[in-house]
C-alpha cells in the first residue's frame, strides 16, 4: 500500500510562520493559504448569525481585509489575545456592520453579537455563552474540514474513499470492503493511516495559533 | 500565415465577418467574444472573435493565431472536434476570428431561434441534471477521449478540457474552444481552469487526460471537481454502487497525481471506457489489465518450476 507521507519537517515551520508571512501584502501564496483555511469558518458563522448568502460573502471579504490591515498591530500588541479570539472579534464586527447596513439604522442593537466597532486598541467583548459556543463549534468544524481537504491530497485516492465510507459515512467495514471490492484488512489499514494523518494535520493547524501567542 | 497585425485599440464598430451577418453576442471569454451569426445561405454559425487587446504581449496573440491555423484542418477530420469552417481577421482593428458549427440550443436542439438561442454544453446539461447515468458518461467520454487522442497524435494539446468546452452538435459531444489549443510542450501565458488542471500543470497529453478524468468524475458522481475523490452519495443502492465503483476505477486512473500512473494516452482511456460499455468479455476487454502484475505472476511460476527442476535433478544425481 502506497501512502504519500506528510513531509512534517518541511511543512511545519512553513505553517507556523504563516501569520508572520501575512505581514507581506505581496505574498499572494500565504494570503491564499490563509483564505482557503478560514473563509468557510467566517462564512458559516455569518450565515448562522442570520445573514443572507450575499451578506455572508461580504463579511468574508471584509474580515479578510480587516486581517490584512491589522495583522501587524495584532502581532505587536499581546492584549489582542489569541488568534482565534481576534479573528472571532473581527468577524463579529463585520457581521454587525452588515446588520447595521441591512436595517439602515446606525443605532441598531448588536448586543447579541457581543461586539463593538474597533477603534484603537483591543477591547473586551462580553459575548453571550451561546455566541461563544457557536464560534467554538464552527472553529472545530472548520478545522476538521480544512484538515480533511489537506489530507485528501496526501493519501492515495482509494484510501481516502475507504476512509470516507467507513469513518465519515459510518458504513460497516465489511460493507465498504464488499462495495469497493477490497479486503476488510485494507479498509482497516486505510482508516488507520488516514486517521493518523488527519490527527497530525489538525495539530498542525492548531499550532498556527500557538505560534502567534 | 500570420496573425492580423496587432492594434491596441478596441474595434470602433462591430467586427465584420466575411459572408456572415452577426446576430447576437452569445458568450464572452477572457480572450474574446462568441457571436451567433448567419452565413450567406441562411445557415446559423458561431463566430469567435479574438481581440489583440486581450493578450498581454504580441507573441501570445500570434501564438493563439498559429495554434488555430494548425488546428483548423484537423478539426474537420474528427467527429469529436468542433468543425472550424473559416478563419479571417482585421489587421487595423486588432482582431481575428473563426467561424465554427453551431451548438444545439438547450431547449430546441437544431431548431435555432436567434433571439432565444442558448448553446447546449455539458455544463448546461449538468446545471439541470447534476449527474448522468454511467452509460451516458461512457457515450460522452469515449468520443471526447478519442478526439483528444487524435489531437495528441497530431502534436496538439487542448489545455482546457472542462464541461463548458464540450458542446453538443446534433446531440453529439464535441470539444470546443480551440483558444487554448497549443503545440505540445509550448509555453503559454494562459492556463486552463482551476480544478481541471493537472498537479504538474497543463501542457502535456497526460494533463489533458487528467482534465477529462475530472470531467468524468463530475458527470458520474454529481459532485464538484473539488470534492474529488469522494464517491457519489447514492452508494447505498448495491445495483447503482456496482457500476459507480467500476467507473470510479477509470476516473481514479485518469486523475492520478503522478502523471506516470495515468493512462499512457487518450486512446487507452478510450479503450477502457469501451471495454466498460461492452463488459469484461467485450472486444476491448483486457487493455486495462495490470500487465506488470500479470508478468510478475508468470515470471514467478517459471522461477518456481526452475527451482523444482533444479532440486529434482540434484536429488536424482545424489541418488545415482
Amino acid at each position: 500500500m502506497n501512502i504519500v507521507r506528510l513531509p512534517a519537517d518541511d511543512l511545519l515551520p512553513t505553517r507556523y510562520s504563516l501569520l508572520s508571512r501575512l505581514q507581506d501584502w505581496d505574498d499572494h501564496a500565504s494570503w491564499k493559504e490563509f483564505f482557503d483555511t478560514y473563509w468557510r469558518l467566517i462564512y458559516s458563522f455569518a450565515l448562522k448569525s442570520g445573514l443572507t448568502d450575499a451578506e455572508a460573502q461580504d463579511v468574508v471579504q471584509e474580515t479578510i481585509i480587516s486581517v490584512a490591515k491589522d495583522i501587524q498591530k495584532f502581532k505587536r500588541d499581546r492584549r489582542f489575545g489569541s488568534f482565534k479570539g481576534w479573528l472571532r472579534n473581527l468577524t463579529r464586527w463585520r457581521i454587525a456592520d452588515q446588520l447595521r447596513r441591512r436595517q439602515q439604522d446606525p443605532t441598531v442593537s448588536i448586543e447579541t453579537m457581543g461586539a463593538d466597532s474597533p477603534e484603537g486598541g483591543p477591547r473586551e467583548f462580553p459575548a453571550s455563552p451561546e455566541a461563544e459556543q457557536a464560534w467554538e463549534d464552527e472553529w472545530r468544524a472548520n478545522l476538521m474540514k480544512v484538515a480533511l481537504e489537506s489530507v485528501k491530497g496526501l493519501v492515495k485516492e482509494e484510501h481516502f474513499q475507504m476512509f470516507d465510507l467507513y469513518v465519515l459515512r459510518q458504513w460497516p467495514a465489511h460493507k465498504v470492503a464488499v462495495t469497493l471490492g477490497v479486503s476488510i484488512d485494507r479498509v482497516y489499514l486505510a482508516k488507520f493511516r488516514v486517521a493518523a494523518l488527519l490527527k497530525k494535520e489538525i495539530q498542525r493547524l492548531e499550532n498556527t495559533e500557538l505560534k502567534v501567542e | 500565415m500570420s496573425a492580423p497585425e496587432e492594434s491596441a485599440e478596441e474595434p470602433a464598430q462591430r467586427p465584420i465577418i466575411a459572408e456572415h451577418e452577426l446576430h447576437r453576442l452569445i458568450g464572452v471569454g477572457s480572450s474574446g467574444e462568441v457571436w451567433l451569426a448567419m452565413n450567406s445561405i441562411g445557415v446559423y454559425r458561431a463566430v469567435k472573435i479574438i481581440f489583440r487587446k486581450s493578450f498581454p504581449w504580441p507573441k501570445a496573440y500570434e501564438d493563439e493565431f498559429q495554434g488555430l491555423v494548425r488546428f483548423e484542418p484537423l478539426s474537420r477530420q474528427h467527429d469529436g472536434l468542433v468543425d472550424i469552417l473559416q478563419i479571417g481577421g482585421n489587421r487595423e482593428a486588432g482582431y481575428f476570428y473563426y467561424v465554427m458549427e453551431l451548438a444545439d440550443d438547450v431547449e430546441t436542439g437544431q431548431n435555432i431561434y436567434p433571439d432565444f438561442y442558448e448553446p447546449r454544453t455539458l455544463a448546461t446539461d449538468l446545471a439541470t441534471r447534476r449527474q448522468l447515468p454511467i452509460g451516458e458518461c461512457i457515450r460522452l467520454g469515449t468520443p471526447v477521449a478519442s478526439a483528444l487522442g487524435f489531437m495528441h497524435r497530431n502534436g496538439l494539446i487542448h489545455r482546457d478540457v472542462k464541461p463548458a468546452n464540450i458542446i453538443f452538435v446534433n446531440g453529439f459531444p464535441k470539444l470546443v474552444d480551440v483558444g487554448l489549443v497549443a503545440e505540445i510542450f509550448q509555453t503559454r501565458s494562459r492556463v486552463g481552469t482551476e480544478g481541471y488542471i493537472a498537479p504538474e500543470g497543463p501542457g502535456t497529453p497526460r494533463a489533458d487526460i487528467y482534465s477529462l478524468g475530472k470531467v468524468l468524475y463530475e458527470i458520474s458522481t454529481g459532485k464538484d471537481r473539488h470534492a474529488y475523490p469522494e464517491l457519489p452519495d447514492q452508494m447505498e443502492n448495491p445495483a447503482v454502487a456496482h457500476d459507480k465503483v467500476r467507473f470510479n476505477k477509470i476516473v481514479l486512473r485518469a486523475c492520478r497525481s503522478d502523471p506516470r500512473l495515468r493512462y499512457r494516452d487518450a486512446e487507452e482511456l478510450m479503450s477502457c471506457l469501451l471495454s466498460f460499455q461492452f463488459g469484461p468479455r467485450g472486444p476491448f476487454a483486457g487493455r486495462e489489465l495490470p500487465y506488470l502484475s500479470m508478468w510478475i505472476n508468470i515470471g514467478g511460476i517459471i522461477v518456481m518450476l526452475g527451482v523444482i527442476l533444479f532440486l529434482a535433478l540434484r536429488i536424482w544425481k545424489l541418488l545415482r
